[in-house]
């Protein structure tokens, strides 16, 4: 799906280019100087071989400015993630000058027919999916919802990943949530069943995977093993640290910036040298900690403007970034609606090529379908607003200045009119134009009519995954259950 | 060209398109071949109206296809309707319905757009245009035999004008056999009461519906516009 473009897709950075390459010598400062604490043996040799020093037993791994840049040489500028439909009209290339939106996820999910929240199901997921497939300013996926309650949890990220490839064939995105490593090889052959083979998923892959360093500098054992999956399988990565600003990062934006970049660029170094050229990119997900609550706040303007810092800096190294964008607030109301708006915004203005936030809550605690369509909704209104002016003759419209004008001319009835009003103009879904009297007089809740075009989606949407795949899907999740559930005594390698 | 089923599904498509030009071209062509004048209305221009009307109802086509279709069926109907005449022929017609916007006032578009929703609805539009004297409004109801009268403003100076107006029908004997209808930003329904006029029209689709009610013309052929709506109406 092509994303939306527009001379103001990253015309807005918070740092100029000078000080970007203050943050790049500040971050190699860390690198050289402190280094990245590295527990597993893997990642340790893969570090040594990109020529890095290797310092307490292995378990301090100091990386030069020389081996980074070494590393960026290798990273395409732009990165595919197709769709598994075989047209092509669900690829979306990242490093483009084009945003795209997909959804995300949460621990609990909006029953969108009760409005009770609850834990979420294994039916809940293939909504998810349904929905995500269906809305039109959603070009990938994220997890439906982050955990089934109704499926086992030694096999929960497969039923999750199946129902997803069975009702979507939109691209979409894996970060790990159980930290076991048994579901690598599983989840990866679920991909390439959707991808119609394991050569046909190197050929095309359409996951972005994710791998996080744990802040502050430690390169994580779990991470290793699935850089190692995703580099196997051909899947690209989004690389990046998930510091809070003031617990496990600096309580100032440039120090938070500094120590994300430091991370990632561990990260960078690291996949580059497991598979040289690997598709690699930056991601948001550096938020500050709130200092009443201790939680995590995304929907406040540091992160946000963190995030606008790592797309500097990616576009510096010369990579995409793709950033999480979802808001803090616990309902639907006017929180949600600021937060959301103006992060997407400020992200896309910084010329973020994916961003994962429609249909999130309250800083990943649910999902909500209603909620979802009025997400697709503030993502078409970004997209109208990232166009800009766009100034040629025709646009300009002298002729028919000259032509309509003065009074009593109207252009209403001009084929001009007819010609441009749609592409230059947004006619917004769901948003209201009422007059207002008539909104007075009665009128629909924007959840209510974001509720009733979820309801239709959910009652009409067909999946487009074929029968073949969906079955082939639904034997092989058979298989995954009965090994790990009925028959646990015959556990795969664990 | 045979004035076939193709030839009036062409002229359809002159008005769903707003092209003027190939709907002028299309009826001198039919009439040269003798083709029924009424037919023309009612299997192509109709038709055609009647398309645009459903598409602007679903929220696929808007307010600029809207108008231009109404301009294309009013240039279309003009030609045919002298035909009629001249043959002595009639045609159904919801209404006739003479609408415009009042002296001191040169706001066009809302009165425009309402014009378009009633003709695409199936009635007969005269519109006089803006700022329209008194008398004017008085000489087309009597010239077009109209069933019912329409008056706009945006503003609150030319509401005045909308009182005078039916207090000169009334003197002209005009207004029990005229529906008057009233409609603008600041027309409340208290003001209709208060200057005696039949009903306010708060929006296009309201006044389709008013005017469908005065005229006791239930088959309002335009579904409801701006569809997202539990909106319960007075009438």
């Amino acid at each position: 799906m092509k994303g939306f473009t527009g001379k103001l897709v990253g015309s807005l950075y918070p740092i100029t280019d000078a000080e970007c390459k203050k943050i790049h010598k500040s971050a190699i400062r860390v690198l050289e100087e402190g280094g990245m604490r590295c527990d597993d043996p893997r990642a340790a040799k893969m570090f040594e071989k990109a020529g890095c020093k290797l310092e307490n037993d292995g378990k301090l791994v100091k990386i030069p400015e020389k081996v980074v840049m070494k590393a960026f040489e290798t990273c395409p500028d732009k990165i595919t993630i197709y769709g598994h439909d075989s047209k092509g009209k669900n690829d979306i290339v990242l490093g483009n000058d084009e945003v795209h939106f997909a959804t995300v996820t949460g621990r609990y999910l909006r029953d969108i027919r009760t409005g009770e929240r609850r834990q979420a199901k294994r039916a809940d997921a293939v909504d998810g999916a349904l929905m995500a497939d269906a809305l039109e300013n959603v070009h990938g996926l994220y997890k439906s919802v982050m955990w089934l309650y109704d499926e086992p949890k030694i096999c929960n990220s497969q039923m999750l990943v199946g129902e997803m490839m069975k009702n979507s064939d939109k691209s979409s995105t894996w970060v790990y949530n159980t930290g076991a490593e048994h579901e690598i090889p599983d989840l990866i052959k679920l991909w390439q069943i959707a991808a119609g083979g394991e050569g046909a998923l190197r050929k095309k892959p359409h996951v972005l995977g994710h791998v996080i360093a744990n802040p502050p500098r430690v390169i994580d054992v779990n991470y290793t093993s699935w850089i190692i999956g995703f580099c196997d399988a051909g899947l690209p990565v989004t690389a990046y640290s998930a510091l809070m600003g003031g617990a496990t990062g600096p309580a100032t934006l440039a120090g938070m910036l500094v120590q994300a970049i430091a991370e990632t660029l561990a990260l960078v170094v690291q996949v580059q040298s497991y598979k040289p050229g690997h598709p690699t990119c930056f991601c948001s997900f550096s938020p500050a900690m709130d200092m009443r609550t201790g939680l995590w706040q995304f929907g406040n303007p540091e992160y946000g403007t963190v995030g606008g810092g790592i797309a500097a800096m990616a576009k510096h190294y010369g990579v995409p970034c793709v950033g999480f964008a979802i808001n803090d607030a616990c309902d639907t109301d006017e929180q949600a609606a600021y937060e959301s708006a103006l992060k997407d915004y400020n992200y896309a203005l910084n010329g973020i090529s994916l961003i994962w936030d429609i249909g999130g809550m309250a800083g990943f605690n649910y999902v909500d379908w209603s909620h979802m369509c009025i997400d697709n909704e503030v993502a078409s209104f970004i997209g109208h607003y990232l166009k800009g002016i766009q100034v040629n003759e025709e646009r300009m419209a002298v002729d028919e200045i000259l032509k309509v004008g003065p009074l009593p001319g109207s252009y209403l009835k001009e084929k001009h009119t007819r010609k441009w009003y749609r592409e230059e103009f947004l006619i917004p879904e769901l948003s209201n134009r009422d007059f207002f009297e008539s909104w007075e007089r009665g009128h629909t809740e924007l959840l209510e009519k974001g509720k009733q075009k979820a309801l239709k989606i959910l009652d009409t949407h067909q999946s487009p995954v074929s029968p073949e795949i969906r079955k082939e899907i639904d034997d092989y999740l058979n298989f995954v259950k009965k090994r790990d559930v009925e028959e646990p005594d015959k556990p795969p390698v664990r | 060209m045979a004035v076939d089923q193709e030839y009036f599904d062409k002229l359809a498509q002159t008005v769903i398109d707003g092209d003027d030009e190939e709907c002028v071209r299309l009826i001198k062509v039919g009439l040269d071949k003798d083709m029924d004048p009424v037919k023309a209305i009612e299997k192509g221009l109709g038709k055609g109206i009647i398309k645009v009307g459903d598409d602007f109802g679903e929220g696929v086509v808007f307010l600029p296809e809207l108008i231009m279709a109404a301009d294309v069926m009013k240039q279309g109907t003009a030609i045919l309707d002298e035909k009629i005449k001249a043959q002595g022929l009639n045609r159904k017609s919801l209404g006739k319905i003479v609408i415009g916007t009042v002296k001191g006032d040169i706001h066009d578009i809302g009165k425009s757009v309402v014009a378009s929703v009633l003709q695409v609805n199936g009635y007969d539009v005269v519109d006089i245009g803006i700022d329209v004297e008194i008398e004017t409004f008085i000489e087309a109801v009597k010239e077009n035999k109209a069933d019912c009268l329409g008056m706009s403003t945006l503003l609150t100076l030319p509401l005045q004008v909308m009182g005078q107006v039916i207090d000169k029908l009334k003197e002209e004997g005009m207004r029990d056999n005229l529906k008057v209808i009233v409609g603008g930003c600041p027309v409340t329904q208290e003001f209709a009461d208060e200057i005696g006029a039949d009903a306010v029209g708060f929006d296009a689709a309201d006044a389709v519906k008013k005017v469908g009610a005065l005229l006791g013309t239930k088959q309002v052929l335009l579904k409801e516009p701006w569809q997202i709506s539990t909106r319960e109406d007075n009438v």
